[in-house]
């Protein structure tokens, strides 16, 4: 048996709100995060809204420490850890106390702190170049600021896999705490919206209205054009259920299973990213020790592409049959945030699992008639589950999935 | 547990193509430092770098399409490929048993500053798909995968900067123990970039000639370039299709400083760890510890906290086990260096032999290791540590042992 594996906290800071309650309500009264960007200037490029945190003010949360040292993505990360720390009841001095690790999921960590960094140097000349600006250029920079601003000693991991970077990160730590590397891990992803990641997606294709055209980032809707970017962290914190146990702290919930793989025509072939995804799933639920028909969810991460939320709808319909398990579709009110979404995705799963309340995709309902059945609702639903699956796909191929169970529901 | 091993070798380096020249120059103290050619370096007090001159990756992989990869991506496809080749596993069709995991510290700088020389030209109609195709770091790992069918897991990045290549080898090692591949490519790519340079240059960390650790005329890192991948898979696999054994892992450590951005801790606490973690899965004692590759960036303060952290892990076995850096003759290379490490002492613990520490003129008094000074050594390797240590506090150690059956 390998060893179990809960969830001991939680933390989310989100454009719909700075802690999992707030946004977890949100999402159930369909509240949308999306709005025209205002935090940049989208230079007259149609398609210019996203899921923006307009009012992050470090201090409330971190006090009179100098903050000043941490770029956008180094703000969310150490903000979302913190949040997930305390309520695994592990306070600053916890990190001092034993090693705790973190494993960090990002596309980009900063996009903008490493072109503006370039640019002072091109613009004003090298010299104006600064050290500490430097220091946040590398992509394992927000793991090792939170790892400064919270004591994590343990070992301190960023993965980087596109759109899947939340989820894969968390599978990484449920490894490195199976395999006995680690007792105690926070992990999660972060990603910032910035100018750079906007103008890039907006040329790449995938940007909802793009073309001109009004966006419309609907999960599995209905003329579903791309998606709208956002930004945001979520953690885990994740541990060995005994250490758990010695220190009192409650499961939430437990991770039962993971799986990983690759669609190698990144995207280009139907059939390809259809079966890539669909053997993803049945991979972790294998791992879990769970079939399909027990699923009671799935969180997943269609997000308003049109062929990749078809790829989604079939390898959905593929392994759990037609309308197989409820759905459920955040990316439609909070975007997509990128390296951030999958564990956005956990948070939410978890929460919706503890509440038994599933919220609901306005603007997905009813989904593109062209997909196969899916049991998908404007809705909220009063739900009770005790086993979801989190599905993450990367625009590029990468396939991560992760199942969790309801404390003390495991098979 | 499954026995996890090394059975290819690809290496894309400034002092040659291909794991046996790297190997040769590094035995020979063969320099790859130069003046950098890439960009100008009129702004700056040095101009120093490890560059790859003339790689032209068609002439590894003819049909490749050079415009469709970002440099770091095409020195990872040609060290894959050399890598596969090394192995017997060419076009072996591996498909969902074969998997791909990779570190970086910048992934393509060089799409940034293409995005930024158009920016500043108030030119953003110049900024095309191919930012958004070949920036993102994870698709270099991805390209390699789809290259070589590579499909049994996500194929990833872990971006742990300097230590990214030993991170990405744990990862792998990890994958391979848990049944979710039987073959790992495993290793780490970075290109030079003017971006780089400037960040070390600015602070000023990058010396005005050559790279010498621990010497006491020392005057800093150099920032270089490369790839290198190791084709890792069970014992039990390499032994069933008769593929060539380098070496065995056995087992890696990892910690984080949790101090400061770019220093290393003065006690060198966590490498410190990190190297007991790994000595302690491996159920190893210091004393069984033939080589130690060192981090050996050349600036004061690795040499000094890496000199206290591995006197404090291995006590008076420190004097007995000869620690060397090949960065005084590749410069640093940022992602692709602990894999090129790795690669490095697979190599060594087949062929009982070290590699130099070069330029070590003038030892510095406060650095009183054996550190292979200038010349190649012949010695039995039955075990080698690598250690590597990263911007943000990441430390990583990585331990091969000889295989004997």
């Amino acid at each position: 048996m390998p060893r179990s594996v809960v969830v001991t906290g939680m933390g989310v800071v989100s454009p719909l709100g700075f802690r999992l309650e707030a946004l977890f309500d949100r999402l159930c009264a369909g509240e949308s995060a999306l709005a025209p960007i205002a935090g940049f200037d989208p230079k007259g490029l149609s398609g210019a809204i996203g899921g923006e945190i307009a009012d992050l003010n470090p201090a409330v949360y971190l006090g009179k420490k100098n903050y000043r040292p941490l770029n956008r993505a180094g703000l969310l990360s150490v903000i979302g850890a913190q949040f997930a720390l305390e309520r695994a009841g592990l306070d600053e001095e916890s990190g001092d106390e034993r090693e705790i690790g973190l494993v960090l999921g990002t596309m980009f960590c900063s996009v903008n702190t490493i072109a503006s960094f370039d640019r002072t140097a091109l613009v004003e000349g090298v010299k104006y170049a600064k050290p500490l600006t430097f220091a946040n250029t590398v992509i394992n920079a927000a793991a090792g600021q939170t790892a400064i601003w919270r004591r994590l000693r343990g070992l301190n991991s960023t993965v980087a896999a596109g759109a899947t970077s939340g989820v894969q990160a968390l599978a990484q730590a449920l490894g490195f705490i199976r395999g006995g590397r680690a007792d105690i891990l926070a992990a999660g992803g972060v990603e910032e919206f910035c100018f750079e990641s906007f103008l890039g997606f907006h040329r790449f294709g995938l940007l909802a209205g793009a073309d001109g055209d009004t966006p419309r980032p609907a999960p599995f809707g209905p003329g579903r054009n791309g998606f709208a970017l956002s930004e945001g962290s979520a953690f885990l914190v994740l541990e060995g259920e005994e250490s758990a146990r010695s220190r009192g702290a409650a499961p939430l919930a437990e991770v039962l299973g993971s799986g990983s793989g690759y669609d190698a025509s990144r995207g280009a072939d139907r059939r390809q990213a259809v079966a890539a995804s669909a053997r993803v799933m049945r991979r972790a639920l294998e791992t879990a020790g769970l079939a399909p028909d027990d699923l009671d969810c799935v969180c997943v991460a269609a997000s308003g592409l049109p062929d990749q939320d078809a790829f989604e709808a079939e390898a959905l319909a593929e392994v759990f049959g037609p309308a197989g398990a409820p759905v459920m579709a955040i990316k439609g009110l909070l975007g997509e945030a990128l390296g951030a979404s999958g564990a956005f995705q956990a948070a939410a799963l978890i929460q919706a699992m503890r509440t038994s309340r599933l919220p609901g995709a306005p603007g997905s309902d009813p989904p593109d008639p062209a997909l196969p059945e899916l049991d998908l609702s404007a809705q909220t639903r009063e739900l009770p589950m005790r086993f979801g699956l989190v599905n993450a796909l990367g625009f590029d191929g990468g396939c991560c999935a992760m199942v969790f169970g309801l404390p003390g529901e495991a098979p | 547990m499954e026995r996890i091993v090394v059975t290819g070798l690809g290496v894309v380096s400034s002092i040659g193509v291909g794991s046996r020249p790297f190997w040769e120059g590094l035995l020979a103290g063969r320099c790859g430092i130069s003046d950098v050619r890439s960009f100008d370096t009129s702004q700056y007090s040095v101009r120093r770098g490890g560059e790859i001159h003339d790689f032209d990756a068609r002439d590894y992989l003819d049909d490749l399409e050079p415009d469709q990869y970002g440099r770091a991506a095409q020195f990872a496809l040609v060290a894959a490929k050399l890598a596969l080749s090394d192995a017997g596993l060419e076009g072996a069709a591996l498909a969902e048993a074969g998997g791909v995991c990779m570190g970086t510290t910048s992934g393509e700088p060089n799409l940034v500053e293409r995005f930024n020389d158009a920016f500043v030209a108030d030119d953003i109609d110049g900024i095309g798909p191919e930012f958004m195709a070949l920036y993102p770091c994870h698709n270099i790992a991805g390209f390699v995968a789809s290259r070589f069918g590579l499909t049994g897991v996500n194929p990833m990045m872990v971006p742990a900067a300097c230590a990214a290549g030993n991170y990405a080898i744990a990862n792998a090692f990890d994958r391979l123990r848990a049944g979710e591949a039987e073959v790992m490519l495993a290793g780490g790519s970075d290109a030079f970039s003017r971006i780089t340079y400037t960040g070390f240059a600015r602070l000023l960390a990058i010396a005005p000639d050559f790279c010498r650790p621990f010497d006491k005329n020392r005057k800093g890192m150099i920032p270089g370039e490369g790839a290198a991948f190791l084709a890792l898979e069970p014992l039990a696999r390499a032994r069933a299709r008769g593929a060539p054994i380098y070496a065995e892992i056995a087992g890696y450590g990892l910690s984080c400083d949790a101090h400061h951005m770019t220093a290393s801790h003065p006690k060198g606490d966590g490498a410190a760890r990190a190297m007991r973690a790994a000595l302690d899965q491996c159920g190893m004692n210091p004393e069984d510890v033939d080589y130690i590759s060192a981090h050996g960036t050349g600036t004061r303060s690795n040499d000094l906290n890496e000199t206290t952290a591995v006197k404090s892990v291995f006590g008076e076995a420190a004097y007995d086990a000869p620690i060397s850096s090949i960065k005084s003759m590749l410069g640093h290379t940022m992602g692709a260096a602990s894999a090129m490490e790795a690669a490095m002492c697979a190599l060594a613990v087949h062929e009982d032999r070290v590699p130099p520490t070069m330029h070590l003129e003038e030892a510095d008094p406060a650095c009183d290791l054996d550190y292979v000074p200038n010349a190649a050594r012949e010695m039995t390797v039955n075990a080698a540590m690598s250690n590597a240590y990263a911007f943000g506090g990441a430390n990583a150690s990585l331990i091969m042992k000889k295989f004997a059956g």
